[in-house]
């Protein structure tokens, strides 16, 4: 699983809750406040990444994500050292 | 309670399974279109009875659209609120839409502090979270951070204060069956003292998980087994074949607003709100009581500052439930005497079926639209009355002029309402 693959199922989900935003406005370098996310909108984008992913991620290491490419980066590596794992 | 003001309906709003909006809901009314038919159960584990009202081909999105003066700010606003909301938390945004539309509430002349609102709705969340269960139980981490805001009756106060802009009181109330005229009265109360100018309330949509459809079955109150294959048969209410109420679905809002703010925004009364009494029978069971139920029509004739005589229709609670019904029926004999041959029965409910949370609202606006509109609707199914001495509205609608109306609420837990409405 490629970041890159990592990002289009974020940027979907991110749609999805954000009724407002169109998919070519989500670039990874903004953040999620940027797109009108609030701090409830941005926790359930988590969980559904994660739940698309199937991974189970402490919400903690989301806590000093800056920006989408950092969410995203947080579930890349977790998605790698699972998929190793298994 | 001392008070010079008067309290009326300045708006009013619908989502039901016999329309969408007021004007489509009227025209069902007068038409005796019944809402009721055989249900799809899609659930796991099924139960016995498949017969209800329940709101079809909804889509919040499609619905939304039909708005007209909802400001961009609002309609992007309701739909960021609305669009993956529960389906109970859809259609209040858009009964409420519709009622403040109605109201012209959008003309901004009402500070926010002057708004309330009351959501009457008591357990809305649990077929929500009756399917949530198995995917929680399985994954728990998945849960939706915005669960913990949802399952909370008071999620409703929140969204709908933010859409409208709403910050006087706001608050939930629950009284089983007559939860929706509860709404009514505490609304009426907070307009009439002064504690706010105008009030929404909203009575929210049952939206029952199958367990709870299994206790109504098991504890002997839901109909449908009789005429199990003749769904359209199935709530009779004043009929002798009757055997428990129907489920219905709706949400439905009106607007109260005091009458110096009325006149001051150039928007007429739909009603006034003539008074109210709410009354409980100190009993924890199912069972209705005569006395209790005499007692709150008569308080709130008082209350109303009219007579008997004055009275000439009700908008009874008849729910189809055999005991319910004959109680009803004989708390109206002894309030109205001799003068139930000049006072016509309806039941709403022989339309929408049993709305629980939301009924009193939704027979509330049925009596508006047949006050304002000059009609009675037909009782459908009423073949056999279960007594000779009460009038009671049959298969086809009435010309007919109300001056003034009275609407009853009964529910579980010994909770008995009644609200007197007088032309506007």
């Amino acid at each position: 699983m490629s970041k890159e693959h990592v990002f289009e199922v974020v940027k979907n989900i991110i749609v999805e809750v954000l009724p407002d935003v169109e998919l070519d406005q989500v670039s990874i370098e903004k953040s999620l406040k940027d797109l009108g996310a609030n701090s409830i909108d941005r926790m359930e984008i988590v969980t559904m990444s994660m739940e698309e992913l199937d991974l189970k991620i402490p919400l903690m290491s989301f806590a000093q994500v800056g920006n989408i490419e950092g969410m995203v980066d947080v579930l890349t590596d977790n998605y790698v050292a699972s998929v190793e794992s298994n | 309670m001392v008070t010079t003001n008067k309290v009326g309906i300045t708006g009013m709003g619908i989502v039901s399974s016999i329309g969408n909006d007021i004007s489509t809901f009227s025209n069902s009314l007068r038409n005796g279109t019944s809402g009721i038919k055989q249900a799809a159960i899609l659930k796991e584990p099924k139960v016995s009875v498949d017969i209800a009202a329940k709101i079809e081909n909804f889509s919040f999105s499609d619905s939304i659209d039909h708005f007209q003066n909802v400001s961009d700010k609002k309609y992007h606003l309701a739909k960021r609120l609305g669009r993956r909301a529960p389906f109970v938390i859809q259609t209040s945004i858009l009964s409420a839409l519709e009622a403040w539309c109605s109201a012209r509430l959008y003309d901004g002349k009402i500070l926010p502090e002057r708004i309330g609102v009351i959501v009457a709705g008591q357990n809305s969340t649990q077929n929500y979270q009756y399917d949530l269960i198995s995917k929680f139980k399985k994954d728990p981490e998945y849960l939706s951070p915005r669960y913990a805001l949802e399952f909370l009756e008071t999620n409703q106060v929140g969204v709908l204060s933010e859409l409208f802009d709403i910050k006087g009181e706001g608050f939930v109330v629950g009284g089983a069956s007559a939860t929706g005229n509860v709404g009514v009265i505490k609304g009426s109360q907070l307009v009439l003292s002064g504690i706010v100018d105008v009030c929404m309330v909203v009575g929210v949509a049952a939206d029952l998980s199958p367990m709870d459809i299994q206790g109504f079955i098991n504890i002997g109150a839901m109909g449908g087994k009789k005429y199990i294959n003749q769904p359209e048969k199935a709530c009779r209410p004043f009929d002798k074949e009757h055997e428990g109420f129907i489920y219905g679905q709706a949400s439905a809002c009106v607007i109260l607003e005091s009458e110096s703010s009325a006149i001051n925004r150039g928007i007429p009364f739909l009603a006034e709100v003539k008074g109210s009494a709410f009354h409980l029978d100190s009993n924890s069971s199912a069972n209705p009581n005569v006395d209790g139920e005499a007692r709150t029509m008569l308080s709130a004739l008082s209350q109303a500052g009219v007579s008997v005589s004055d009275v000439n229709y009700i908008n009874t609670h008849g729910s189809s439930s055999p005991l319910g019904d004959k109680t009803e029926a004989e708390a109206i004999q002894k309030v109205f005497k001799n003068h139930t041959s000049n006072l016509w029965l309806n039941s709403t409910k022989s339309l929408t079926g049993h709305c629980l949370y939301s009924a009193g609202l939704v027979e509330l606006i049925a009596t508006v639209e047949q006050m304002n509109k000059g009609f009675l609707h037909p009782n459908k199914n009423l073949e056999v009355p279960i007594c000779d001495d009460l009038q009671f509205c049959g298969a086809e609608a009435l010309d007919y002029h109300i001056d003034v109306a009275m609407s009853n609420s009964f529910g579980f837990g010994g909770i008995n309402t009644s609200v007197v409405l007088k032309r506007g």
